[in-house]
């Protein structure tokens, strides 16, 4: 038996598909989290029945006709796949314009059961709602629950069981087919007679007065920034740190557990492959993995209490002045945790140029595994300073502002008018216990990425190392002989202008494209593990000087060539993801040709312009870098000329 | 430099002249809807009737309907933060842009 959860965005459908069926599905507390459908099972225990029920939850839709593309996911699911019962979410505090899509879902005759959720809001709130009304005015079952905390389930399982197999009929024959306005004076009529509250929703209330402060028009900015700075020093400079000290040790003692049981009896190509290659390798990059879980962990509190969709609405207005809106910003905040789900996100955006811009931009901002690389260059360059992190946070913000402007100039239809509205979802205490269950599923998903793509990148950089081209073993002093050297050579010719042209940084570029974990991942290979961990104290980063000066890296290279890693194309899971909803090759390839010269020009001038203020002179290699970045922003020039005269056209037409 | 060069182009220059009667155009789109009162005009915290939505964008006007935002209907301008109209309709606060809000007249 199939049930399908249909109802308003954020009326909590994914929260109740996790308590039904057990699974940790991303959820948040704003309109548009989910944008795919999801199945599973219901969970054993809520039901005795033999037959396995399977959940569908789908995106949330206002209405049966499709205003989004993942609102269209839902209207084709339901009336084209037929499933057997249908639960409608509908959130308690807000009946009047809940129903109104409940009205037409009754009237494609697959039996329906109401979940009245977040039913523990209604006392708070001073609304009462009389069950039976709705009931009997809707000829259907309605179920009290809260999602949030699994109330209610079994009762809701069994009313969809009781259901199914059973004719449906609409709410009112004479609204089949009707005018929807028809629906809306009966939803009106319905909840005049079924609800009662004590307080108007349209009264002021103490939400509205944070909302006031955090929206502000200069201080939603300020505000944002220290929220940012706070995540990135409690996860980077303070409790992060300390967590990922005590599970270095760990790593490193089975370093040397492993080191002890293979003793002289293994080869040492084969011993060194898995101790530098291997665990040294992986064990840089999950080394990072407490820091990235306590990100996470404070993340997923932020999306829980409702403060993004206030982002959303402080951001808006620097967004369309560069041809996004608001809700760009959307996608952008959930690429913090992975680049992936948030180009998916860019769905919700109507206007094809608004959503491929973004899905283009999207990767700009720093991802969970962009992280371990933040805080080793954090770590080893600045102390753990959590001004690295949240610089990184705003410079890219800024980079895609300023990416935005430059996409809306080449395509040249400034003049669209775009309309922004989002809802915005009540305050609510974040729950920990969700927060910790998001924390714990993203870092089972770091630590089998870590054991698999990037263990196998590892090891196959280590062997690249190991060996030249008559593969054979080779000789100290003659690394640059190796495969490795020899192909990363040529890119970090490329790479000499940004003050990182060495081809063991250019290496670990060049494996960040598979998975940005790796450039941590290569450099602990190339440069051997022992320079990043400290043995003896067990810290995750040894003695700065020493490693910058095995990098032989100014801070200020460091920092150009952190923003390389962040602001060039992200991995290819990524670009899939782009492909994916930008649904345009040439899009596509503009978008990763972009990127490209993004993360080129901004590397060199942070190079180029920080030498000259802390030496005095330009950097090495200043004039042909300049000539490429010329090149690149001649080519821009011109294709925005171009785009300026496109939008020139219609304009004529008009006239 | 290269912007100077560019400038002498002759496309260039036609550029400038039609973002012009963009401009013109859309005062004077602005002018027409102006004379009518909208949500930007109504006071925080009174509740206003709607008497239509103009918009050339299709789809939106739907939306807004699906949403219980449509004539006849009631809708009240919360807050005004930055740039944009908190509105409460129907149980629920939207944030809407001023473009949106200038076309909800009431």
């Amino acid at each position: 038996m199939r049930i399908a959860l249909a109802g308003n965005p954020n009326s909590g459908k994914t929260t109740l598909f996790n308590a039904l069926t057990g699974k940790i599905e991303q959820v948040g507390n704003w309109a548009g989290v989910t944008v795919e459908k999801k199945e599973g099972n219901v969970k054993g225990e809520l039901h005795t029945g033999k037959d396995k029920l399977r959940v569908v939850d789908l995106p949330g839709a206002y209405s049966i006709s499709p205003f989004t593309s993942e609102e269209s996911i839902t209207s084709s699911f339901i009336k084209d796949e037929k499933p057997d019962v249908i639960i409608n979410i509908v959130d308690a505090t807000n009946l009047s314009r809940s129903l109104f899509f409940t009205t037409q879902l009754l009237e494609l005759g697959i039996p329906l059961v109401i979940a009245l959720n977040k039913t523990d809001l209604l006392s708070k709130k001073g609304i009462t709602i009389q069950k039976e009304t709705l009931e009997k005015r809707l000829g259907c079952q309605v179920v009290e629950t809260v999602s949030v905390s699994g109330q209610g389930m079994a009762p809701l399982v069994q009313a969809a069981i009781d259901a199914s197999g059973k004719m449906q009929p609409p709410a009112e024959d004479s609204l089949v087919g009707a005018d929807d306005k028809k629906r809306f004076v009966f939803v009106n009529e319905l909840v005049k007679e079924a609800e009662l509250r004590q307080v108007e929703s349209v009264k002021q209330t103490r939400q509205d007065a944070v909302d006031r402060i955090v929206a502000h028009k200069f201080w939603g900015i300020p505000i944002f920034a220290l929220v940012i700075y706070a995540v990135f020093s409690i996860s980077q400079s303070y409790l992060g740190p300390f967590l990922a000290d005590i599970f270095v040790g760990g790593i490193d003692q089975l370093y040397g557990l492993v080191e002890g049981a293979m003793g002289d009896q293994v080869s040492p190509l084969l011993s060194s492959l898995l101790l530098d290659g291997i665990i040294g390798g992986v064990g840089a990059v999950v080394g990072f993995l407490p820091l990235i879980m306590i990100l996470f962990f404070l993340l997923a509190l932020l999306e829980d209490c409702g403060y993004m969709a206030r982002i959303a609405v402080v951001m808006d207005r620097f967004f369309k002045k560069v041809g996004l809106s608001g809700k760009s910003i959307i996608p952008m905040i959930i690429g913090t945790g992975c680049a992936i789900p948030g180009v998916m996100a860019t769905r919700t955006i109507r206007d094809d140029r608004q959503r491929r811009t973004t899905a283009m931009l999207t990767p700009f901002m720093p991802c969970g595994a962009k992280l371990p690389v933040i805080a080793l260059f954090a770590g080893v360059f600045f102390n753990n300073a959590a001004w690295i992190g949240t610089s990184m946070y705003f410079v890219g913000i800024l980079i895609i502002i300023v990416g935005a402007l430059i996409v809306k100039r080449i395509t040249g239809e400034g003049a669209v008018r775009s309309y922004f509205i989002m809802e915005l979802p009540e305050y609510r205490v974040p729950s920990i216990s969700r927060a910790f269950v998001s924390m714990m599923s993203r870092a089972k998903a770091f630590i089998i990425k870590a054991a698999t793509i990037i263990l196998v990148c590892n090891a196959a950089v280590h062997i690249m190392q190991t060996f030249n081209w008559s593969f054979q073993v080779v000789e100290e002093g003659m690394e640059n002989t190796s495969i490795l050297a020899s192909i990363a050579s040529p890119f970090a010719f490329l790479l000499i202008p940004l003050g990182f042209g060495v081809w063991q940084l250019a290496a670990a570029a060049i494996t960040g494209f598979i998975a940005k974990e790796n450039v941590v991942g290569t450099l602990a290979v190339v440069y051997g593990i022992s320079n990043f961990i400290d043995t003896e104290e067990l810290a995750l980063v040894s003695g700065a000087e020493n490693v910058a000066a095995v990098m032989g890296l100014s801070s200020v290279a460091a920092v150009a060539y952190l923003m390389f890693n962040l602001f060039t194309p992200p991995c290819f899971a990524a670009i899939g993801a782009m492909n994916a909803e930008m649904e345009s090759r040439k899009w596509l390839w503009a978008g990763v040709g972009f990127q490209f010269s993004m993360g080129y020009t901004v590397a060199f001038f942070v190079y180029q312009i920080g030498t000259l203020i802390t030496t005095g002179s330009f950097g090495t290699g200043f004039v042909p870098g300049l000539l490429a970045v010329a090149v690149i922003i001649c080519i821009l020039v011109v294709l925005m000329h171009r785009g300026g005269m496109k939008s020139s056209v219609p304009a004529k037409e008009m006239i | 430099m290269g912007l100077a060069l560019l400038s002498r182009l002759p496309g260039f220059t036609m550029a400038n002249q039609s973002s012009k009667e963009i401009t013109k155009e859309m005062q004077r789109d602005f002018s027409r809807e102006s004379k009518q009162r909208n949500l930007t005009h109504a006071g925080s915290n009174q509740p206003c009737v709607i008497k239509e939505i103009r918009t050339e964008e299709e789809g939106i006007k739907e939306f807004l309907f699906t949403l219980g935002c449509f004539e006849g209907e009631t809708v009240t301008v919360i807050s005004t933060l930055a740039d944009n109209y908190i509105i409460h309709v129907k149980d629920a606060r939207y944030s809407i842009d001023a473009d949106l809000a200038k076309s909800i007249l009431i």
